[in-house]
């Protein structure tokens, strides 16, 4: 974990990190990496992955359609729309 | 040393299911924008996605058509990347345990066969439609896709040409639909492909680097966006440069292909377990009864056509090589005896038809129906051969209905002998040199009073009768 790391997560999941803050951020992340680094200290060849920590199998749906149209609710929660699209900045040039 | 080719693709499949794969929105096709989009598609805070069984059965299916293992517990992971028409920020899929795993089919090309081997074949939910053209300075976002299942369905990287690519990725549709798990449809974007080309000494026994070409929807471009993109790496790496591992964008109307995203933004999708599923399990009394429902493929459909109705192997070739043309092929023949008066039309007259147009028999206006309806009518005499080619024809450019193009146009067989005869006798007398030319040992005279026949009759009589009618007359 360095600052250059950092600085690409930081960009990966679009939070922006306050200037100065970065050196901050890298020792707190590399502490928690640390710590959490330890669980490899346990021998886990013969265990299977876990996926979830819930031991249980997922519920599952027939097939059938349920949902409504929300078209206009939907959209009216959106920061912008118009009367038939959710509208972003443009995406490509 | 000559370079080689080596090309994986990666065939994303829709899957026709008729919910989404975590929600009860519809998946159908062309709705009005944003009209099938459910809380759960729309990712808003606190719901819960439920996974679709019906899309894990089709999966499967899949799996144990290709000789797949079927992980009957598989789990979901988040792939996570920011873009307007994915509004949780992560696409649901199945990256550390597939349903489907280590398959294969055959591809045919040039009349050899080669086995191509399928390293997985996942599920995932697609995303939502942005449209870039619409609106000024704007993205328009369309959710009604977002959610929708797909089956990934991951090739090992053994293709070795365009020519190959294009079969096996023809081979998967023909397997898809024949399994009725997505409709095939390349136009409305069930399926689509990324292709995976990179290029090596032929010595060489690493790969070289490879460039993925995204979502080519045609087997047209696959062909010319593969060897545009071979020729591109030769020169690359003949000029000493080398090539990068990047995605590119095939351009159709330009031919080429081009690099889409800039270097600095390297893709980097930090795959965990989607905490929001526990993992899917199928039981052995699910698993076994997908087996048991499995439909007739296409090369056991070739087989049996060969062996129990007699086709030539090139005629079951043909009809068992789409589903509809297979489905035509069975459904008329319940409507005649003769089965194979049904291969003839649809490898000749229909298959030249398709041919000319270019186009596969789903796009074309002849339906299942109405081809049997073709089929009875040649076989109860109502219409000569040479009647229902032009029928075909008129119901090639409107799709009309066979029966009524008969009545409309007048075409019934002249059944009733004595009319024939009134008009062969009438043929004969106005025709005095040829009978006597005919009768002087001109055999071959006796085709041009059939054919003066036909004529009168607009080509309504049968062909055999009017035969016996003027060799009575005549001989």
């Amino acid at each position: 974990m360095d600052k250059k790391t950092v600085t690409t997560i930081s960009y990966l999941s679009r939070l922006k990190i306050d200037d100065g803050k970065e050196e901050k951020i890298t020792k707190d992340l590399k502490n928690i990496i640390n710590f959490v680094d330890q669980l490899n200290d346990v021998d886990t060849s013969n265990i299977e992955p876990l996926t979830n920590p819930l031991e249980k199998t997922a519920k599952s749906r027939t097939d059938e359609v349920t949902a409504k149209n929300l078209k206009k609710e939907l959209l009216k929660i959106a920061p912008s729309s118009n009367e038939d699209y959710f509208l972003v900045p443009r995406v490509v040039e | 040393m000559s370079w080689e080719t080596v090309i994986g693709l990666e065939i994303h499949a829709q899957l026709s299911t008729k919910s989404k794969l975590f929600s009860g929105g519809s998946t159908k096709f062309g709705a009005e924008p944003n009209t099938h989009v459910d809380l759960i598609d729309m990712g808003l805070p606190g719901v819960l996605p439920v996974a679709n069984k019906e899309a894990f059965y089709k999966a499967i299916r899949f799996g144990l058509a290709t000789g797949a293992n079927i992980n009957q517990t598989s789990s979901f992971d988040r792939k996570n990347y920011f873009y307007p028409d994915l509004p949780k920020g992560y696409q649901i899929t199945q990256m550390t345990k597939p349903i489907v795993e280590k398959g294969s089919i055959k591809i045919t090309v040039d009349n050899s066969e080669k086995i191509i081997n399928i390293t997985r074949a996942h599920l995932e939910e697609d995303a939502g439609k942005s449209i870039h053209d619409l609106f000024e300075g704007e993205t328009g976002v369309d959710l009604n896709r977002a959610g929708t299942p797909l089956l990934e369905i991951v090739s090992e990287p053994e293709i070795s040409n365009a020519k190959e690519a294009v079969a096996y990725f023809k081979a998967i549709r023909q397997l898809v639909t024949f399994l009725d798990i997505c409709d095939g449809n390349m136009a409305q974007g069930s399926m689509r492909c990324d292709v995976n080309v990179s290029i090596k000494k032929s010595d060489d026994k690493e790969l070289g680097t490879r460039a993925e070409l995204k979502n080519i929807n045609s087997f047209k471009f696959i062909e010319k966006a593969i060897n545009y993109e071979i020729e591109r790496q030769i020169k690359v790496i003949e000029s000493g440069e080398s090539v990068v591992q990047e995605t590119r964008l095939y351009d159709s109307e330009k031919n080429e292909t081009r690099s889409m995203r800039s270097k600095e933004e390297a893709n980097d999708y930090r795959y965990f377990p989607c905490p929001d599923l526990l993992p899917v399990v199928i039981s052995n009394k699910e698993l076994q009864e997908i087996k048991n429902n499995l439909p007739e493929l296409p090369e056991e459909k070739e087989h049996r056509y060969v062996k129990e109705i007699n086709l030539e192997e090139s005629e079951a070739k043909i009809i068992s090589s789409s589903k509809t043309m297979a489905n035509m092929f069975e459904e008329a023949s319940t409507k005649t005896d003769d089965a194979k008066l049904v291969a003839k039309w649809l490898v000749g007259d229909v298959s030249a038809l398709l041919n000319k147009d270019n186009i596969d028999i789903d796009e074309s206006n002849l339906t299942s129906e109405n081809f049997g309806i073709l089929i009875e009518r040649i076989s109860d005499s109502t219409i000569s051969g040479k009647i229902a080619k032009s029928v075909l024809e008129e119901v090639w450019k409107s799709g009309s209905n066979v029966d009524k193009i008969i009545e409309t146009k007048g075409l019934i067989q002249i059944q009733d002998e004595s009319v024939l005869e009134e008009i062969a006798k009438k043929v004969v007398e106005s025709n005095p040199s040829q009978v006597t030319a005919y009768k002087g040992g001109k055999d071959k005279l006796f085709g041009f009073f059939v054919g003066q026949v036909m004529k009168e009759t607009q080509g309504k009589a049968n062909p055999q009768t009017v035969n016996d009618i003027l060799k009575n007359i005549l001989d």
